[in-house]
């Protein structure tokens, strides 16, 4: 029945150790791919086609858990955080391909650009509530990636047009464990900056915003100020990883830095973790990036799914995922993390309990 | 402490709201000094809660000024207002649902008047400070969600009492309580007014009125009735016909 404080916190020890050895073995294992390693007859642990999956993970990390900041702490459902990541990506596309700056001194850029375009569309967006801010939202989200494709002068585009940004390739020994590096950084950078604000003045600010923003009002927040602010450091986290992504993919277009399904799956990810906690948005990343994959065929450990051919397999995919979330977000609607915090078990007593608190 | 300054710390002159055509709170004048203890009564739809709104800036008036020692308000974001020093209740409580009382209680602390001088660990231990003054210490760190409805409107005392304010609104925290409790949220606003805090209060329970103000102020279809000691106000002929009936002015004669 009711577990006990000792087992809770002893379940609570497993839980965390186990993620750390994960989070671990996912950092170290692609050590083993260097030279050295390899000719001191290491057993190869991570090839190349793991960096490029765990990077990914890693960047909708970032995605998930800067989302979680306006979306989660804040609880302002934007649908257009994308946004932040083309413009990411085109900022520090643009200073490398036209302006010929070295990458180090362009990614810089990338979160500063994003926060600002944040911060200066947040000012009149932030002040709809609900679905308003959600579709407004949404609807910058398409806008810029359609502006940035088609924005011309003197008969030229000025983002590289639809042929898009063809960034030279960044010069350096183990290029893919580098990126792999940079974007695992900038995810632990995302996850620590949450931790941080969940004990701070800006992050007790935010939930009182999110739990009853006028009550927040006459108790003295500046609720304009932390909603901005909040928006504009969830830009600038997501504009990083969008500046990573454009070196390490060496090419930037509308399609790729601008697609609509990285809303929606960010949201999923932050959704199906946990919003508003800490680590719950990086366990949804890294478990729906995954599922995904898998569904998709893509994971190298895969199996023909039954009565469904190759052909297919994108479509049942599509539909296996969007009842999932939907089981998700009816049955367990704070997020897997729930199971991890030592405080409740799945059980069926769990999951009615659930639907009586989602269900009008 | 005096009940009679110099400069009130309060002024309104001639605040208008107007919701459409209706003019909820229509043309009101008063002043409240530092220190006093202030009633405002009146009927459903009096424009009692409105006023509060003027005053703590949710709305904007439509026309008149609000003064605070001195010097106008209107017009400020209601943040601005409660970094001077004017805290409010609301008549339904708006707790913040996903945090314990004393969370609830540090975010007055944390954002109130005066509140970059305070850090994390000052502004809970201000918090716990204020808890322990409304009587909530011992449920501290439960969850909204485990308190009873007079404890949650304590708990709405207590979030505004921790922006450290010096004048407080409170919009009608006695409601829905019954006598026992009455008398303890009594206690609990008499205690607060002993700190310096001046207040301006909202009732319908005539109980309340009589026995902490010392000045009340009725209010008719936005309009100030009669204003006065709140026993001679209680028995003016016009604020019975408007709002108490003539039973309780029998009563009233009788006792």
């Amino acid at each position: 029945m009711i577990a006990t404080a000792a087992s809770n916190r002893r379940r609570q020890r497993i839980f965390l150790i186990a993620g750390a050895i994960l989070a671990a073995y996912a950092l170290l294992a692609p050590l083993t791919s260097l030279d050295a390693a390899q000719s001191a007859n290491v057993p190869l642990l991570a090839d190349k086609f793991w960096f490029q999956i765990a990077t990914n993970i890693a960047m909708f990390i970032v995605m998930a858990t800067a989302w979680n900041i306006i979306g989660g702490i804040t609880g302002y459902a934007a649908f257009g955080n994308v946004a932040f990541f083309g413009i990411g990506a085109y900022t520090t596309g643009m200073l490398i391909a036209k302006a010929k700056w070295p990458f180090l001194l362009a990614l810089p850029l990338a979160p500063v650009v994003a926060a600002a375009f944040a911060a200066l569309v947040g000012l009149p967006l932030l002040r709809l509530r609900g679905h308003y801010f959600a579709v407004a939202s949404l609807g910058v989200g398409v806008a810029v990636g359609e502006l940035v494709q088609n924005i011309d002068y003197a008969g030229q585009p000025v983002f590289g047009g639809a042929s898009g940004l063809f960034l030279p390739i960044f010069r350096i020994d183990n290029r893919g464990l580098f990126f792999f590096y940079l974007m695992s950084a900038a995810a632990a950078l995302s996850i620590a900056v949450t931790w941080w604000m969940l004990r701070s003045r800006l992050g007790y600010g935010l939930i009182a915003i999110r739990e009853n923003e006028e009550a927040a009002s006459v108790l003295g927040v500046n609720t304009t100020a932390y909603k901005v602010a909040a928006f504009a450091l969830a830009a600038a986290l997501t504009g990083l990883a969008g500046g990573i992504f454009s070196q390490w993919n060496v090419f930037v277009n509308q399609d790729n830095v601008f697609p609509i399904t990285y809303n929606i799956q960010m949201i999923l990810m932050a959704l199906l973790g946990g919003t508003g906690t800490v680590f719950g948005p990086a366990t949804g990343a890294v478990l729906l990036y995954l599922l995904i994959q898998f569904l998709g065929g893509t994971l190298p450990i895969s199996f023909d799914l039954p009565f469904v051919s190759s052909d297919a397999r994108p479509i049942v995919a599509q539909v296996i995922l969007g009842l999932l979330l939907v089981v998700v977000v009816i049955f367990v609607p704070r997020g897997v993390i729930d199971f991890f915090g030592g405080r409740t078990r799945l059980s069926v007593a769990y999951l009615r309990r659930s639907l009586r608190e989602t269900s009008l | 402490m005096s009940a009679v300054a110099a400069t009130p710390q309060l002024e309104l002159r001639g605040v208008t709201k107007r919701f459409g055509g209706v003019a909820a709170v229509d043309g009101v004048n008063f002043e409240v000094a530092k220190g006093d203890i202030v009633g405002i009564i009146g009927p459903n739809g009096a424009g009692k809660t409105t006023l509060l709104n003027c005053i703590s800036g949710i709305h904007h008036l439509d026309s008149g000024d609000i003064r605070w020692e001195g010097a106008s308000i209107a017009g400020m974001a209601p943040h601005r207002i409660a970094n001077l020093g004017i805290g409010r209740t609301f008549q339904i409580v708006k707790p913040f649902g996903s945090m314990t009382a004393r969370e609830n209680v540090a975010i007055g602390a944390l954002f109130g008047s005066a509140h970059m001088r305070r850090g994390m660990k000052q502004a809970f231990a201000l918090a716990d400070e204020v808890l322990e003054l409304v009587g909530l210490k011992a449920k501290a760190d439960q969850p909204v969600s485990a308190l009873t409805i007079p404890d949650r409107k304590r708990l709405e005392v207590a979030r505004a009492v921790a922006t450290r304010p010096q004048l407080l609104l409170l919009d009608e925290v006695m409601a829905g309580l019954n006598n026992v409790e009455i008398d303890e949220a009594l206690e609990m606003v008499r205690s607060v007014h002993a700190t310096g805090v001046t207040v301006l209060l909202i009732e319908h329970v005539m109980r309340v009125i009589v026995g902490v103000c010392r000045r009340a102020i009725v209010l008719d279809s936005g309009r100030v009735l009669a204003e006065g000691e709140p026993e001679v106000v209680l028995r003016d002929e016009r604020v019975i016909e408007a709002y108490l009936g003539e039973r309780y002015a029998k009563r009233l004669k009788s006792s």
